[in-house]
């Protein structure tokens, strides 16, 4: 964020410099013309070449030197046979693959709750502010509060035991437990997307909405006929964010809901290089899990903002 | 774009951790000056543990008055992960804190044997193997780690038993009547990070394989399909399917849900530690030291001969790096000299490696425990790789869940042992 506000002064700065020195059209002047940009770029270069693009290329020459015994040697493409051969780090990337599946659930929940909230729903003004409040709260707490609710002789199950319904393991069944921790990081983090679409519902045509109201609309026929084609750029920031938000910040849940268990079911990429650096001692193999784990999210990220910039053409 | 520049931002920063690691992966050059001392730990910071460093401090100053000792006391979940990145730099602190076992041997290119150096300690302290590798020391031993039975003698007298029976049978016919009576189950067990499989292979190894099949094991002759080995993890298998154990145990922490239920009279035995948590002076909070018994493993095989397993806990050792090991090494001489190590234990709980330790106040469990220390072995868990550990973790959830066969698991630790 920093360095692109840096990079636009960058950029603003020369333009106004190089009005000023044509004007003088001066041997000298034209040299330092050429200077300037050059001079005053150099920081912003710098910044991203020696802290982000050398420490990049750092870690994936990294990434085809061994571990342990065969330290600093040269091995080719063996660290990444060793997680192709690797079950949990396809485990890993098969929760990836989960993520983008759920994604428009999670997306889907904060719209529906923002509209409800837009339409007046009876105690939206409280709604307001108690779906937002979770954003505030940090992984860890989140998780250990989790942890409780979900815990085998917890409150939850004991709710399904009133019920008559058998208690089920949310964070040991290891087909349960991957989407009790996303339940829980969408839970987490839905109010800030809540908060997106309330903008994005500011500036809703409410002409629109009456004119649908006059012809007799339903709720759904509302919302799907004027809120969501309204709508569309909002829902489109919202999916890059919540998609960068999944891969991204899922570690602390993880780490203290389910340390990567049951069975190794909700390993994330995230997780499993810091076990195999931390816990396994074994830089390089992290190094190349790192690697592809970047990979996924260039691809991510280039797809997303293609996505955006489309969605900015339309308008 | 901002975000997306923020994302890129985070994970190239995230890369530059890593690659900067690496970077350096050449000979270590050293740090410091020569009158100052860095010791790296997860220990120095806790309260309980300012009495033994204040002891330690003053050990050494009336040995070395002109060199300064600077404790760093890292938090331990990141302990290993730091400590990586120094050993890939070549520099970093000049005395370290390690687990022993494979913590310690994993790691031991970075550190100095200290043979030379420790000779007259040799017979005090116990628990050395755990921070040996091919024949060479490498750490001095501050704390015994090991995993007695505890067990609760309430539950056992409202169920008429004395005390929990001699062979398993009997000890799993005396867990129904105990839970028929009182409702508690017979183990307390928290299996979520995959311990209770390293806890219960360890506890229950010396009742169940030979004496020659467990001094193998120990020496890296581990045999994966020997009916013994194999027995071991079918009680854990069949545990977890009679209902011996604890409910949700896949999703319950051993540390501490697990030991809360024992201690809150909801099992009546746990497999726990002997130092720093779940020991027998955690338990004091809730249940008074006369009501916490110790037991050995019941026997399985009549050929197997039940001993205490407990290995070196935790150790200092010395950076290869450091200017003068000489010195170094005396601080870890007075990291474990017998009046630091007594302060551990009286404030920490800890069975301190020195044996001549006065133990005698500290309740009957802490009595059997030092008193099996003599005829104890080392633990067949900690003989096994990390990467085994890991592995052994998922299969032994697999084994609770019912998703896999005991002949699968033998089959993939046997394979992990061999590589790893």
């Amino acid at each position: 964020m920093a360095a692109q506000s840096l990079s636009a002064v960058d950029a603003a700065v020369p333009a106004s410099t190089a009005g000023v020195t044509s004007a003088r059209r001066n041997r000298r002047g034209s040299r330092a013309e050429r200077l300037a940009p050059l001079v005053l770029l150099a920081p912003a270069i710098l910044i991203i070449v020696g802290l982000r693009l050398w420490p990049l290329v750092l870690g994936v020459n990294f990434s085809f030197t061994g571990d342990g015994d065969r330290n600093g040697v040269a091995v080719g493409l063996d660290n990444y046979l060793t997680l192709l051969g690797d079950p949990l780090f396809r485990t890993a990337l098969r929760n990836v693959g989960l993520l983008v599946l759920l994604l428009p659930v999670a997306v889907a929940i904060p719209g529906l709750l923002a509209t409800f909230i837009y339409l007046k729903v009876p105690g939206h003004r409280l709604y307001r502010g108690v779906y937002f409040f979770p954003a505030v709260l940090s992984p860890v707490i989140v998780g250990a509060i989790f942890n409780l609710l979900l815990a085998f002789d917890g409150p939850l199950n004991a709710l399904l035991g009133g019920l008559g319904l058998g208690p089920v393991d949310w964070l040991g069944d290891p087909d349960v437990a991957i989407f009790a921790v996303v339940g829980v990081h969408v839970w987490a983090t839905f109010g800030m997307a809540l908060v997106v679409f309330l903008a994005g519902f500011a500036t809703l045509d409410s002409s629109l909405l009456d004119a649908a109201k006059v012809d007799g609309a339903s709720l759904t026929q509302t919302i799907w006929h004027v809120i969501i084609p309204s709508l569309s750029r909002t829902i489109q920031f919202v999916f890059v964010t919540t998609m960068i938000g999944m891969l991204t910040s899922m570690f602390g849940l993880v780490y203290v809901m389910t340390s990567g268990g049951p069975e190794g079911s909700t390993y994330l990429p995230e997780y499993y290089v810091w076990i195999q650096q931390g816990q396994l001692n074994q830089p390089a193999l992290a190094s190349a899990a790192s690697t592809v784990l970047f990979l996924i999210m260039l691809v991510v990220g280039l797809a997303q903002v293609a996505v955006l910039r489309r969605a900015g053409k339309e308008e | 774009m901002k975000q997306r520049t923020s994302w890129l931002a985070a994970l190239a920063v995230g890369l530059a951790f890593t690659a900067g690691c690496g970077s350096a992966s050449g000979p270590g050059s050293s740090t410091g000056s020569g009158d100052k001392l860095v010791v790296w730990d997860w220990k120095s910071g806790d309260a309980k543990a300012a009495g033994y460093v204040e002891k330690a401090k003053a050990d050494f100053a009336k040995k070395h008055p002109g060199v300064t000792v600077e404790f760093v006391a890292q938090p331990f979940d990141q302990y290993y992960t730091l400590l990586g990145a120094a050993i890939q730099a070549g520099k970093g602190p000049d005395v370290i804190l390690f687990n022993g076992g494979g913590q310690i041997r994993d790691r031991a290119d970075a550190l100095a044997p200290l043979d030379s150096h420790v000779g007259d300690d040799k017979q005090r302290l116990a628990g050395w193997d755990a921070f040996t590798k091919d024949g060479k020391v490498y750490a001095e031993p501050v704390t015994l780690q090991g995993h007695p039975i505890y067990y609760n003698k309430d539950l056992y007298q409202k169920a008429g038993l004395t005390a929990p029976a001699k062979t398993l049978d009997e000890f799993i016919g005396n867990c129904g009547v105990i839970t028929q009576k009182t409702g508690a189950k017979c183990f307390a067990l928290g299996n979520k990070e995959g311990i209770g499989i390293q806890f219960w292979l360890s506890a229950l190894g010396s009742a169940v394989l030979t004496p020659q099949e467990y001094d193998d094991w120990i020496a890296g002759k581990r045999n994966w399909t020997s009916p013994d080995v194999k027995k071991i993890f079918e009680l854990w298998q069949q545990a977890g399917a009679t209902g011996l154990n604890t409910d949700g145990a896949n999703s319950t922490a051993m540390f501490n849900d697990a030991f809360a239920s024992f201690n809150s009279g909801k099992a009546a035995n746990i497999i726990g530690l002997m130092s720093d948590v779940g020991h027998w002076k955690d338990f004091a909070e809730f249940l008074t030291p006369e009501k916490v018994g110790v037991t050995l493993a019941p026997q399985v095989n009549p050929a197997a001969k039940p001993s205490l397993p407990y290995d070196g806990g935790i150790g200092y050792a010395v950076a290869k790096w450091t200017k003068d090991p000489k010195v170094a090494a005396d601080l870890v001489r007075s990291l474990t000299s017998t009046e630091a190590l007594k302060a551990f234990y009286l404030d920490g709980g800890a069975i301190a490696s020195d044996t001549s330790i006065d133990t005698s106040a500290g309740g009957p469990a802490v009595k059997t425990i030092v008193s099996e220390v003599k005829t104890g072995k080392p633990a067949l868990h900690v003989a096994l790789g990390s990467k085994t550990v890991d592995l052994m973790g998922r299969l032994s959830q697999q084994l609770l869940s019912g998703s896999i066969t005991v002949d699968e698991v033998l089959q993939q630790l046997a394979a992990s042992d061999k590589t790893g």
